[in-house]
């Protein structure tokens, strides 16, 4: 591996298409999703991935399925890594009474064992992508908590921070925009990393059946083709791809964000 | 050796979570008797008014929630109508498999994780390490359920090396271990993956500093380097990891249990949640978390083992 280059060169393209493809879904797609055929259909020439049990065409239905586990992987990081950087940089910053507080409460939410908490959560209330997002992301800010908090400890007795303030600048001028951008090589690996974790559970939470029926996932997509047989008759064609595209995606992103950790040597536990 | 603060924050841990397992039910929209109970209960209305009566429904909610923590102290997670038996009876079954399955996955794949790690970080560029990097990085972002469906797929349905179905209590041992093969083996590529990427990172980073350095002017060579100074401070990190993925973990070797039929709590949650039956997905959500804090509990004990200054500080 180059060391020059901070991104992985195939990462990011793999990652940059699946995005592509889940923005432009609708022109892709040689199908609308919803849309029934003769079900059970062989790959052919009109359909190039067949058709499932009731007749929608599974390339098509791939391509869309990009949009809900793309919302939801990357709608989840996004929520943890928010309150992650919030209140590690708190806790960090203030240290004290704030710190005390915000990691023993860090501590708490580490123990919930958050998948088997979703699944009650989506047992008792209807599931949906926005559910499974929003607890995902809830839950998952933890890790990124401590991993900001412990950087934002290193960077506040250096240098430049002493000297803004000395300057007189605020508190709140000083995390913003001397500590935070400080922060972002310990971020940016870990958002990807959220991603990718997001991304598997709701691929798992979908096999369980309790992906959003309404928004057709890549999870969901292999639980249908599992419970409507499938993997008995053999059809590889209807639970092999979404099952490959989590795994190119998940990989696109977990490579990008593991060599941006090796080329800022930073540990993300 | 165990910070008195640490204790405390898993104790608060442990309350607020067991206090949010009371509210849930209590909380959601539908019919209480129904979430207690589980949903395809039915019995006459006298019954239900009885059952209500029982499980102190109709007492104030400091009544109940006095009565929620009594039960738990002693052992009374309910009972579970659909399986006809009482909770706690139902999970002591099946927890020993998932253990089972879980408990040597994570030991095996700590070991080939750290040890194939640290050997990568002190060469990154050497193609064995990158051609494993490459490997650990595809099964790191491999749903383990998908994982157990292919091997399920080649080796049980294809080829029929390993049977399909899961085990039973009267199995023998090498029957036992023939069916928990391939879980195990998808189990402990999955937690071994997520080692290994953290122990690389971490030899990476500590392979440039000073003790390293001097190491090396004391005449030592790579290998000694490696496994005498730099695995230990390098497999802090990896020690942390494991504990707070402890739960990922368990929740992939759930649905791994699934996947190939196996008699553990993963089964247990599937069924449950088939029928609704939420005093076994709550009783599971407990003993879990229980096990998650003890696990937590555990790492530190090792850090502090392994870390002098830990030790010292506390």
């Amino acid at each position: 591996m180059n060391d020059k280059r901070l991104l992985n060169r195939y990462g990011l393209v793999i990652a940059v298409l699946f995005v592509l493809t889940a923005l432009s879904a609708d022109m892709i797609a040689p199908h609308d999703p919803w849309e029934r055929f003769e079900p059970y259909q062989k790959p052919n020439r009109s359909h190039l991935l067949g058709t499932n049990d009731i007749g929608n065409d599974i390339l098509s239905e791939l391509i869309h399925g990009s949009r809900a586990s793309l919302i939801v992987g990357i709608g989840a990081a996004i929520i943890a890594t928010f309150f992650g950087l919030l209140v590690g940089l708190l806790s960090g910053y203030f240290k004290g009474i704030v710190d005390e507080i915000f990691m023993g409460m860090t501590d708490i939410f580490l123990m919930i064992p958050r998948i088997p908490l979703i699944i009650i959560l989506a047992a008792f209330l209807r599931s949906s992508v926005w559910l499974i997002m929003l607890v995902l992301g809830l839950l998952w800010w933890t890790s990124t908590a401590r991993v900001v908090r412990s950087r934002t400890l290193q960077v506040r007795e250096m240098d430049f921070v002493a000297s803004a303030k000395c300057l007189g600048f605020k508190n709140g001028h000083i995390v913003f925009s001397d500590i935070l951008p400080n922060i972002f090589p310990v971020v940016v690996p870990k958002f990807m990393l959220t991603v990718a974790t997001a991304m598997i559970s709701e691929a798992s939470l979908s096999f369980l059946g309790l992906g959003d029926p309404t928004m057709k996932s890549w999870g969901l997509m292999i639980n249908f083709a599992l419970t409507k047989g499938g993997l008995v008759n053999e059809m590889w064609w209807w639970y092999l791809p979404p099952g490959f595209c989590i795994i190119f995606f998940v990989y696109s992103i977990v490579s990008l964000g593991f060599s941006f950790e090796e080329r800022k040597k930073v540990i993300l536990v | 050796m165990f910070s008195k603060k640490k204790a405390l924050r898993l104790l608060l841990g442990l309350f607020i979570i067991f206090t949010l397992n009371f509210i849930i039910p209590r909380a959601m929209p539908g019919d209480p008797v129904s979430h207690l109970l589980g949903e395809n209960f039915i019995a006459s209305e006298a019954s239900i008014q009885e059952l209500e009566r029982e499980l102190g429904l109709d007492k104030p909610l400091l009544a109940q929630y006095l009565q929620y923590w009594k039960n738990i102290f002693t052992l009374r997670l309910g009972y579970s109508y659909h399986f006809n038996q009482k909770v706690m009876v139902l999970i002591s079954i099946r927890m020993k498999w998932t253990l089972a399955l879980l408990v040597p996955s994570i030991l095996i794949g700590a070991v080939l994780g750290t040890l194939l790690g640290a050997l990568s970080g002190l060469k990154k560029n050497n193609l064995g390490n990158k051609t494993v990097t490459w490997a650990f990085l595809a099964v790191y972002s491999t749903p383990p359920f998908f994982l157990g469906i292919i091997f399920l797929y080649l080796f049980s349905f294809k080829w029929g090396i390993f049977p399909f179905k899961g085990f039973y209590e009267t199995g023998t041992f090498p029957d036992v271990l023939l069916h928990f093969f391939l879980p195990v083996l998808i189990m402990s590529a999955f937690t071994a993956s997520r080692n290994y990427m953290i122990m690389r990172g971490s030899v990476l980073i500590e392979k440039e500093k000073l003790y390293v350095v001097y190491a090396r002017a004391k005449g030592l060579y790579g290998r000694a380097i490696l496994f005498r100074h730099i695995f230990k401070n390098a497999s802090l990190p990896v020690i942390t990891l494991i504990a707070l993925d402890f739960g990922f973990l368990l929740s992939g070797a759930l649905f791994v249990e699934i996947v190939f039929s196996m008699n553990g709590m993963g089964t247990l949650i599937y069924e449950a949640l088939l029928s609704r039956d939420y005093p076994v997905l709550q009783g599971c959500f407990l003993i879990i978390t229980i096990m998650v804090v003890a696990a937590n509990f555990i790492a530190d004990i090792l850090y502090s083992f392994i870390d002098p200054r830990v030790r010292e500080k506390a």
